[in-house]
Formats: C-alpha cells, sequence, structure tokens
C-alpha cells in the first residue's frame, strides 16, 4: 500500500513538472486557435472548441485581419533565420579554429591568449552593449545584417570555443599521431582527421549557438531601428506592446517564433544536453 | 589558427570594455564633442536619480527570487527526474523546452497569462475563490510585480538548474546510498545527509548561472513592466536611460558598475560555493 502510494506520488510530481513547463506554451497555442471573441469570454476556455487558423493567416499577411497584424512578421521571421544561422556559422568556423589550436598545438602566449578568450565569458551585456552601438553606427553596420551577426559572433565565440575546446581534448590523440606518421601535415590532420570524429560535439555546438542567436532581444532591439533587419522577437515586443493588435494574433507570433526553438528541442535534446552541461561544467 | 578569434575577442568584446570604462568617467554630448573628463559625476548623477536607485532594490528582489526559486524547483525536478523511467527522455525533452525558448516570447506569453481583464491566471484563482475580483497584478505593488516577472525568467532557466543536478546525480555511486540505507536512513535524511551535500559543485554552478541571469534581467522586464519604475531592473533602466533618454554619460556609468558588480559577484559566489567534492 505504501509503495502505491509512492508510485503514485511520483507519477504526480512528474505530472506537474510536465503542467509547469508546458502550460504557457499550450496556453498560447490554444488562445491562437481562437477568435479574438472567444479568447475574451468567461468562463475562460480550456480547450479551443472550433480551431481557426485566421491568426496564422493574419500574421502572414491573408484575411480580414492580416492589416491589423501588419508588422513584417514574415519579413522578421526571414530576419531571425538569416541573423542566427548566420551567426552561427561564423562563431562555429572560428570558434573551432581557435579551439582546435587551444587544444592541440603548442605557441607563445597560449595561456594568455586561452584565459583571454575565456575570460570574456563572464563579461555581462551591459560591458559592450552602448560602446558596440556605437561602433557599429560609425562605420555605418547599424540596420545591416552583417553588424548583428558580427555582434552575436563575437558574443558566442567565447562559449562555443570553451565547448569545442573540451570536445578536442577529450578525443584521444593518438589517432591524430597515426595520422601525423603516415605524413599528413597539421591542417590535413585536422580537417581530415579531427573535424569528423569531433562532429557530435560540433552539432551540439552549432544547435547551443543558433538556440542563442535566436533568442538574442537587446542587441538586436539596440542595432536595427528598422524593419529589415529586425528579429522576430523584436517585433513581436513592438506588436505586443502597440496593445492594439488582438492577443490571438500576438499569441500566433509568439507561437511561430516557438516553433523553430521547439522542434529543435523534441528532435535534438540529446545534443542540446550535452552542450550545455560541456557548456557550464568542467 | 587563434588570429581571428583574437581579432574578434580583442575588437568586439575587449575594446567596447575599455570604451564603457573610459566613458563612464566622460561628460558625453553627441551634439557638441569632443567629450570632456566629468570624474565622478555621471555616478553622483545615477545615485542621486530615485527611479534609478529603486531599480537596484528591485534588481537586488530579482537576484533573489530568482536564484532560491531556481535551485528549489532545479533540486526537486532532478531528484524527480534522476532515475530511470519509461518516457524519462520525452519528460526531459520537454522540461529543457523553456530554456530553448526566447526571454521576450516567454514575456508576451506571460503576459497574456497575467492579463489583468481576460488573463488565465485571474481566472482560474478568482473561480478557486482566492481573488475576489480580477487584479492589475504587473504594474501596482512592487514586490508582487517583481515576483512575477521573475517567475517567468525563472521558468526560463530551471532547465539549466535541473540539467546541473541531474549530471551531478549522476556522478554520485550507487554504494553510497546502499550503505546509508543499510545503516537505517530514511529518504529525507539520504537527501539531506547525502545527496544535498554531494551534489553541491553542480548546484553552485546553477547558482552562479541564476544569480548571472537574474542581475542582467532585461527581456521579461522590458515586455511585462516596460519603462515603469515599479518593476525596472539595472538593464531595463540603463536601456531606457542611454537609448530612449539619450543619457549615454549615465548610461555607461550605469553598464559599469553592473558589469563590476557582475564579475565580483560571480567570481566570489563559485570561490564561495565550489567545493571540490571526492568520494
Amino acid at each position: 500500500m505504501r509503495r502505491w502510494i509512492a508510485v503514485w506520488a511520483r507519477r504526480a510530481a512528474i505530472g506537474l513538472v510536465i503542467a509547469w513547463s508546458l502550460f504557457p506554451v499550450y496556453w498560447a497555442l490554444n488562445t491562437s486557435l481562437m477568435t479574438n471573441e472567444e479568447a475574451q469570454s468567461t468562463p475562460t476556455h480550456f480547450l479551443v472548441t472550433h480551431p481557426i487558423f485566421a491568426n496564422y493567416q493574419a500574421i502572414f499577411g491573408a484575411g480580414p485581419q492580416a492589416p491589423a497584424a501588419a508588422g513584417g512578421i514574415t519579413r522578421s521571421l526571414v530576419n531571425i533565420v538569416v541573423e542566427s544561422g548566420g551567426a552561427t556559422l561564423l562563431t562555429l568556423v572560428i570558434a573551432i579554429l581557435g579551439a582546435y589550436a587551444f587544444a592541440r598545438l603548442r605557441f607563445r602566449l597560449k595561456n594568455l591568449f586561452f584565459y583571454t578568450v575565456l575570460g570574456t565569458l563572464t563579461l555581462p551585456v551591459y560591458a559592450t552593449l552602448i560602446p558596440l552601438y556605437r561602433i557599429m553606427s560609425e562605420v555605418g553596420l547599424v540596420n545591416t545584417y552583417l553588424g548583428i551577426i558580427l555582434v552575436y559572433a563575437s558574443g558566442f565565440m567565447p562559449l562555443a570555443m570553451w565547448i569545442m575546446y573540451n570536445v578536442f581534448l577529450a578525443l584521444p590523440p593518438s589517432i591524430e599521431e597515426a595520422a601525423v606518421i603516415d605524413g599528413a601535415s597539421m591542417l590535413q590532420t585536422f580537417y581530415r582527421v579531427a573535424l569528423p570524429i569531433a562532429r557530435p560535439g560540433i552539432a551540439a555546438t552549432a544547435i547551443i549557438t543558433f538556440l542563442l542567436g535566436w533568442g538574442q532581444f537587446i542587441f538586436p532591439l539596440v542595432l536595427s531601428s528598422t524593419g529589415s533587419t529586425q528579429p522576430l522577437t523584436v517585433v513581436l515586443a513592438s506588436l505586443e506592446g502597440r496593445h492594439i493588435v488582438p492577443y490571438t494574433i500576438v499569441n500566433a507570433a509568439a507561437i511561430v517564433a516557438i516553433a523553430i526553438p521547439a522542434v529543435l528541442v523534441f528532435v535534438l535534446n540529446r545534443w542540446i544536453v550535452e552542450g550545455i552541461i560541456a557548456g557550464s561544467v568542467k | 589558427m587563434v588570429a581571428p578569434l583574437l581579432v574578434f575577442i580583442l575588437a568586439l568584446a575587449l575594446y567596447p570594455t575599455v570604451l564603457t570604462t573610459i566613458d563612464a568617467f566622460m561628460h558625453i554630448d553627441a551634439l557638441t564633442p569632443p567629450n570632456h573628463f566629468a570624474g565622478f559625476g555621471n555616478f553622483t548623477a545615477i545615485f542621486s536619480n530615485p527611479e534609478i536607485r529603486q531599480s537596484f532594490e528591485n534588481t537586488g528582489w530579482y537576484v533573489l527570487f530568482g536564484v532560491m526559486l531556481t535551485l528549489v524547483l532545479g533540486t526537486a525536478f532532478g531528484l524527480l527526474l534522476q532515475r530511470r523511467f519509461r518516457g524519462r527522455g520525452v519528460v526531459l525533452a520537454i522540461v529543457i523546452l523553456p530554456w530553448a525558448l526566447p526571454g521576450v516570447v516567454e514575456g508576451v506569453i506571460w503576459s497574456w497569462i497575467y492579463d489583468p481583464t481576460f488573463g488565465v491566471l485571474n481566472s482560474v484563482l478568482k473561480s478557486l475563490h482566492l481573488l475576489s475580483q480580477y487584479q492589475l497584478f504587473i504594474g501596482t505593488r512592487q514586490i508582487e510585480s517583481i515576483l512575477l516577472t521573475s517567475l517567468v525568467q525563472v521558468w526560463q532557466i530551471t532547465p539549466l538548474a535541473t540539467l546541473l543536478v541531474l549530471a551531478s546525480l549522476q556522478s554520485i555511486p550507487g554504494e553510497v546510498y546502499e550503505a546509508a540505507r543499510v545503516d537505517g536512513a530514511g529518504w529525507w535524511q539520504v537527501i539531506r545527509r547525502i545527496t544535498l551535500p554531494l551534489i553541491r559543485p553542480g548546484l553552485a554552478i546553477a547558482a552562479v548561472e541564476a544569480l548571472v541571469l537574474s542581475l542582467n534581467i532585461f527581456d521579461q522586464v522590458y515586455v511585462l513592466n516596460a519603462g515603469a519604475t515599479t518593476a525596472s531592473s539595472v538593464m531595463s533602466v540603463t536601456y531606457f536611460t542611454t537609448f530612449q533618454g539619450l543619457n549615454f554619460g549615465q548610461g555607461y556609468a550605469l553598464s559599469l558598475l553592473a558589469t563590476v558588480v557582475t564579475v565580483a559577484l560571480s567570481l566570489g559566489a563559485l570561490k564561495v560555493l565550489y567545493r571540490k567534492v571526492t568520494f
């Protein structure tokens, strides 16, 4: 009997954890499928009765409600993909090169360089926000993809380097040594031997970096004043802040912003867990 | 091979940090350059501004709520999900989900939950007779506004603490538990005397991450509180002072202050909390 209670108490507790993690997302999804009247009626509709897709059509510029949502959401979706994707590519290439050098090569001032890069991990957003804005406006990179990608990449590089550094350290050096004995140059060893076996680590770093880019807000808020480069996060916040767009539409836009990270979490969660742990412990 | 990395770090992280440090002591007027030295002028200005002082106090609350709630929930979730069961992989993915979503989007979906006229929180609390009428949750009472805004961030960062707790739990050898059971320890004693002390390094890292993230809370505040003083944070005040008020000098001073406090607190906390555990 006591065992039975313990088993069900555990199940109930796990149910609570699931509810806590999912309810806000469920609630946004539920609201996004309602008419505005249904969303505002009492008692609250905990499950939408007649799901509609008008809110989603509206944010992509179709249907009668489209003008209310005219916030350039389609464009901002393109922007967020370009910016987080571009930053991920740039971060990976540069961080992987650096991480491999720190893990495998010997050179002068290595420790100084290593701790300089790692030290910037502790710098908060404040440290660089205003100067980066001023630098970017002086060189004319405000409201450009390049400006945003450069700023993102510089922010993500220390973490990506740290994860990849640990990935390379964990690889058995004997495989690379064998390649060197077979006459491969350092670059060939890196490119042909080390990179392929480090692939799972690279995937984890790429996903974490991409999610970091997708979640950015204050930097793109400051660095992009027009719809041409504003990512979905910035456009969504202004949609919500204007208080004239119906909440059903705002929630539909929120679900669009959630969709890609959510798919990544459910399909690739093993790598995400590895990346998070590798990035914070050790 | 490290040159590109170093160029990026020097040009876009260290150089800007140096600029922040210098410009915090400058009087900056975009219309009448060059800037001139202002000593501690910017700092006295921010400390004599009651709205900015309020944001210091608010941020203290954000840190308190953020660190405590994240650690409690993260430990509870970690202990609960430690043992294998069917469907554990899916449950773990669900638990990670809030971590992977943008803070702004979370602010937006929670602001609908907190909505004063149609929000589900009001509706549920009223039907449970915990409220007599619908409330404006964020914007009137300081502590309540901060707690509810902080909760949105806690929702986002608890997965991080959960994963760190799970990772440290896995490193505890099973014999330790067996020995305790043989000695007749109950489950609470096992948790208090064995599990918690042994997962301390994981908890320490989780605490420092929660500390840094809550010290820097911005996205949730921007959406739920906008520019109001009620639940402002140092980061939100810095943003509004600099980019809405165009007071760059005070913005720099706030930034430098916050940077120094963040770096010092996180290094200090790590040092106090992180004691190596060996078996």
